[in-house]
C-alpha cells in the first residue's frame, strides 16, 4: 500500500461525516440520535459532524423500521452517497423491525432495503450505545467481515405497487398509488 | 528563488498549511464556546484526506468540465490574492500601486465561484444557497470595501506599502480606523459565510446550498478554499488595519501570526455567539447600518486628511 492510500485509509477512520434518517422510528431514537450530537457527547471529538447533503456524508444513520413509505426514499439516498458508505442501523426497530415488525406496511428492519454494517439495538438505543457503536464501525473499517456479501436490493417501484395493492386491496386507493409512483420517478429523476 | 517563493512562503504551502492551522484554531474556539472539548489537532487534514479518497459524483445533466474547474479557479483567485497581500514586511512578493485594489477584486471571484457552482448543479438547494450567496456578496460587498479603503483615503495611498509607511510615521492615526475596522470584521464573516451570515449555506433549511451536489475530491476543494479564504481575508485585515512590521524576519513572522490569529478569534466568537439571520434580514442590515457608519468613516477621514 502506498503512503497516500495509507493516509487516506487512516483519514477515513477519522473523519466520518454522518447523515441522519428516519426510516419511520418512533421518534424516540431520533431523539437520542439528536441527543449524541450535542455538546453534552461531543462527538467532534471523534471528528463526526452531522452533515445535510447524503452527497457529503460516509455514514448513514438509520432509525425505525423501513415502511413501504419510506423503503424507496431511503435506498435513494443510499444510491446518491460517494463511495465508501457505511449504513448504521440505530434501535431495536431499525435492526429487525422490532414491535412494527409484523404490520402490514412494514418491510423490515433497515436490512431488509439496504446493507448495514453495524446494528445498535435498545429501544431506545441509548446515546452512550450510540457512540459506541459508531466508534467501534471506524475502528474496524478495515475487516471486510463487516460489509454484508449480498446486499438485500429491493426491486423499487413495481414490487412496491404490488404490495401496496396487496396490503389494501380492501380499499379503493387510486390517489395514494398514483402519488406513489409519481414521487417514485421524481426521485430516481432526481438521483 | 521566486518561484520557490511562490510554491513555499508566502505561496501555496504556507497558504495550505496555516488554513488548515486556521481552521482547527477556529473550531476549538467555537467547541469551548458550547462547553465542549472540540476536534483532536489533526482534523482538518483527516477531513481533507478523507475527501480525496471518496467517490466524486458529476450529476448527469450538468457541464462536467465547468463543474470540476470551479473548484479550481476558486482556490487560485485565493492564491494570487494571497500572493499580493504584505505578510511580513510591508512590500509584498510583487508590490504595486493599487495592489490593495486588485486583493480586493481578486477576493470576489471565489464567491462568484461559488454561485457558479450552485447555479449549474441543476439541484433545487444548490440553486437556492447560489441565489442567496449572491445576493449576500451585494449586501457585503460594499461596507467591506468602505471600510478598506477609509484607512487607505486617510493614508492617501491604494497600496499596502503606502499604507503601511503612514500609519507607521502616524501610529495614533490608527485609532480613527476603529470604527472601520469593526464594521471590516462584521462584513469578513458575510464574506466567509458564516454565522449569523450564514445563510447561503445555512445547513438546517438548504441542505447545503451551493455544495449540494458536490462530493469527493471536488468538495475537498472546495472546503479548502473557504479555509484559504479565512487566512487571506485574516491576513488582509491585518494588512491594512495592523500595518506593523519588525525588521527581523522571525519577529515580523510571529506578529504575523499573532495578528492573523487574534483576527480569527475574533470571527470565530462571533460565530459561536450568534444565530443565523435571514437573507432579508442581512441585506437590511448591511445598507442600513454597515454602509451609513461606512460613509461617515470615510467623511471623517477625508476632513481630518484635509485638517492635518
Ligand atoms: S427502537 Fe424503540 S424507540 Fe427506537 S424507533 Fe423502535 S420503538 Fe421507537
Amino acid at each position: 500500500m502506498n503512503p497516500l492510500k495509507k493516509l487516506i485509509k487512516w483519514a477515513q477512520r477519522k473523519s466520518p461525516w454522518i447523515i441522519h434518517f428516519n426510516a419511520g422510528a418512533c421518534n424516540g431514537c431520533d431523539i437520542e440520535v439528536v441527543d449524541a450530537l450535542t455538546p453534552r457527547f461531543d462527538l467532534e471529538r471523534f471528528g463526526v459532524l452531522q452533515k445535510g447533503s447524503p452527497r457529503h456524508a460516509d455514514v448513514l444513520v438509520c432509525t425505525g423500521a423501513v415502511t413501504m413509505q419510506t423503503a424507496d426514499r431511503l435506498k435513494n439516498i443510499y444510491d446518491q452517497m460517494a463511495e465508501p458508505k457505511f449504513v448504521v442501523a440505530v434501535g431495536t426497530c431499525a435492526c429487525s423491525g422490532g414491535v412494527f415488525g409484523d404490520c402490514y406496511c412494514v418491510k423490515g428492519g433497515i436490512d431488509a432495503v439496504i446493507p448495514v454494517s453495524a446494528y445498535i439495538p435498545g429501544c431506545a438505543a441509548r446515546p452512550e450505545a450510540i457512540i459506541d457503536g459508531v466508534v467501534k464501525l471506524l475502528s474496524t473499517l478495515e475487516d471486510k467481515k463487516l460489509q454484508p456479501k449480498n446486499p438485500i436490493v429491493i426491486n423499487s417501484e413495481k414490487e412496491l405497487a404490488d404490495m401496496l395493492d396487496e396490503a389494501e386491496a380492501a380499499e379503493e386507493n387510486t390517489e395514494t398509488e398514483n402519488f406513489e409512483e409519481n414521487k417514485a420517478k421524481e426521485d430516481n429523476e432526481n438521483a | 528563488m521566486e518561484f520557490f517563493q511562490m510554491l513555499v512562503f508566502p505561496g501555496l504551502i504556507f497558504l495550505s498549511v496555516y488554513s488548515f492551522a486556521l481552521e482547527y484554531f477556529d473550531r476549538i474556539v467555537y467547541a469551548r464556546l458550547q462547553n465542549r472539548q472540540g476536534p483532536p489537532w489533526y482534523q482538518p487534514i483527516a477531513d481533507f484526506f478523507k475527501l480525496l479518497g471518496k467517490e466524486v459524483i458529476v450529476p448527469a445533466s450538468v457541464s462536467k468540465l465547468w463543474f470540476k474547474l470551479l473548484p479550481v479557479f476558486a482556490y487560485a483567485a485565493n492564491l494570487a490574492a494571497f500572493l499580493y497581500i504584505p505578510l511580513t514586511s510591508a512590500n509584498s512578493l510583487y508590490p504595486f500601486s493599487g495592489d490593495l485594489i486588485v486583493v480586493l477584486y481578486l477576493l470576489t471571484i471565489p464567491t462568484l465561484c461559488f454561485f457558479l457552482a450552485g447555479y449549474i448543479s441543476e439541484g433545487v438547494y444548490s440553486g437556492l444557497g447560489a441565489v442567496r450567496a449572491l445576493t449576500q456578496l451585494f449586501a457585503y460587498e460594499v461596507p467591506l470595501f468602505m471600510a478598506l479603503l477609509a484607512p487607505a483615503i486617510l493614508a492617501d495611498s491604494w497600496s499596502f506599502a503606502g499604507i503601511s509607511a503612514y500609519y507607521s510615521a502616524h501610529p495614533i492615526m490608527m485609532l480613527v480606523n476603529i470604527p472601520a475596522f469593526i464594521i471590516a470584521i462584521i462584513a469578513a464573516q458575510g464574506k466567509l459565510e458564516r454565522t449569523p451570515f450564514d445563510a447561503p449555506e445555512a445547513e438546517t433549511e438548504i441542505v447545503a446550498g451551493a455544495f449540494t451536489e458536490y462530493s469527493g475530491k471536488l468538495l475537498a476543494l472546495f472546503r479548502f478554499t473557504v479555509d484559504a479564504e479565512l487566512v487571506v481575508v485574516a491576513s488582509l485585515l491585518a494588512a491594512v488595519f495592523l500595518p506593523f512590521y519588525a525588521s527581523n524576519f522571525i519577529i515580523s513572522f510571529i506578529l504575523y501570526l499573532l495578528k492573523t490569529v487574534f483576527i480569527v478569534f475574533i470571527l470565530a466568537v462571533f460565530k459561536g455567539l450568534m444565530a443565523r439571520l435571514r437573507i432579508e434580514q442581512i441585506v437590511a442590515f448591511c445598507w442600513k447600518w454597515l454602509i451609513g457608519i461606512g460613509l461617515l468613516q470615510i467623511v471623517l477621514n477625508v476632513i481630518i486628511k484635509g485638517a492635518f
